[in-house]
């Protein structure tokens, strides 16, 4: 065997994890081999020398703080399990408030189930009828609002004492709506047109009559002029 | 009545009955103390380092399985005890600085002195060693572990142990002779 190999198992040697058939090899080997002995020499001797560290004992200290750290760690894991948890509270709780028969527990899963169900259903059904009313009211607001202004576009008295009948179906005609009226009875000069805004507008608010008397101020009718002023003297009452 | 095994003792300490942890610290403290002792050279330091061994048994006791022997478990613990150590202790004190004297002979005849020279010598010796060469010389030379315990403990294959022990050995003997004014074989 090469020493190379042979220096592999000086250990093996040392510590003693070896068959006597190697021990007897390397004893051969190393009797024959001046560089092998020499190095299994000096590491046998230190191995050897390493025999006379004496094994201590520890101070008694070390026993005492062993048994200390013991104790505590020991009163922290009692107070731990003692003090319950949050989720301990809440099973305790719940098992409290739950049935413990399996078909009074899926009953009342069941019962849960059916008033969510029902109560969704209700809310989501009141929340849509309330928007659909205030949206037809909209819109009905405006077909007034479209019609009226159309049919004062119309020429004849007939029409726009129809427009009258549209009018009181909105509760306060918007500007638009307000100044094509009075340019339209501005612009008719017929006694009749002007009766027909006075009694269209008489219930409305100052500021409109005050337009109203402004687009009827040029008129020579006399009638037109008494009905207006009766309609400004009832409205300071 | 039969002594309760040491894999026994800790499954129990793994369960809650920590007070087991007891018996092994009777069994096993001395011999955790010496091979921190052999490790750091410093007495005080090692008892540190018992206490710091056997709390981290009780923070990890839940980590334990009982697939390993127990003392190889205990001194995985120990050298990860040592090596946090070492890291926390670098930048202040080199291991030299912290290296006790020999334990003391009282009154001594010659020959009880040249031996606490040769102690003396040999610790020194074991001080110049890299951590990993001295662990290996302690563990299998004082702490008489096999080499297939040696190999799991730091994770390694046998022939790894077995070529490292060689040479911490032949490195420890050429550092005693340094030390004893001879030449380095």
């Amino acid at each position: 065997m090469k020493c190379s190999q042979m220096k592999k198992r000086f250990s093996d040697y040392l510590i003693g994890e070896i068959d006597d058939n190697t021990r007897k090899e390397i004893q051969k080997h190393v009797t024959a081999c001046g560089s092998c002995r020499e190095e299994l020499e000096s590491l046998s001797a230190i191995w050897t020398k390493l025999g006379v560290l004496p094994e201590e004992q520890p101070s008694n200290n070390v026993r005492k703080r062993f048994y200390t750290a013991l104790e505590e760690y020991k009163q922290n894991l009692e107070h731990v399990k003692a003090r319950p948890r949050l989720g301990q509270l809440m099973d305790g709780w719940f098992e409290r408030l739950v049935p413990r028969r399996p078909v009074y527990q899926f009953s009342l899963a069941l019962l849960f189930l059916v008033v969510g169900l029902a109560a969704g259903f209700l809310l989501h059904a009141n929340w849509q009828s309330g928007g659909e009313i205030a949206q037809l009211r909209q819109e009905v607001s405006q077909i007034r609002q479209i019609t009226a202004v159309s049919l004062l576009r119309q020429e004849s008295l007939r029409e726009q004492l129809r427009e009258v009948g549209w009018t009181s179906g909105v509760d306060l005609p918007d500007e638009e709506t307000l100044a094509d009226f009075l340019r339209r009875v501005a612009a008719d000069k017929t006694s009749d047109s002007g009766l027909a805004a006075i009694n269209a507008l008489f219930p409305q608010s100052p500021a409109i009559r005050q337009g109203l008397a402004q687009s009827l101020s040029e008129r020579t009718s006399p009638v037109v002029e008494i009905a207006l002023a009766f309609s400004q003297h009832v409205s300071k009452f | 009545m039969n002594k309760a095994s040491d894999n026994q003792l800790m499954l129990q300490v793994r369960d809650g009955n920590v007070e087991k942890l007891a018996v092994l610290f009777e069994r096993y403290h001395v011999m955790i103390y010496n091979f921190c002792l052999r490790l750091t050279g410093n007495r005080s330091i090692s008892e540190d380092l018992v206490q710091d061994v056997f709390i981290r048994i009780l923070k990890y006791r839940s980590s334990y399985q009982g697939q390993d022997k127990f003392t190889i478990w205990l001194y995985k613990i120990a050298r990860n005890a040592h090596i946090d150590f070492l890291r926390k202790r670098k930048n202040v004190v080199s291991l030299e600085e912290h290296w006790d004297e020999a334990p003391t002979q009282e009154p001594s005849p010659p020959e009880q002195a040249e031996q606490g020279q040769e102690i003396a010598r040999l610790s020194q010796a074991l001080a110049t060693l890299p951590v990993k060469k001295r662990e290996v010389i302690i563990l299998s030379r004082f702490q008489q572990l096999k080499y297939k315990e040696i190999a799991e403990l730091m994770g390694c294959h046998i022939g790894t142990v077995k070529a490292l022990i060689h040479r911490s050995v032949k490195e420890l003997g050429k550092a005693y002779f340094e030390l004893s004014g001879g030449i380095a074989s």
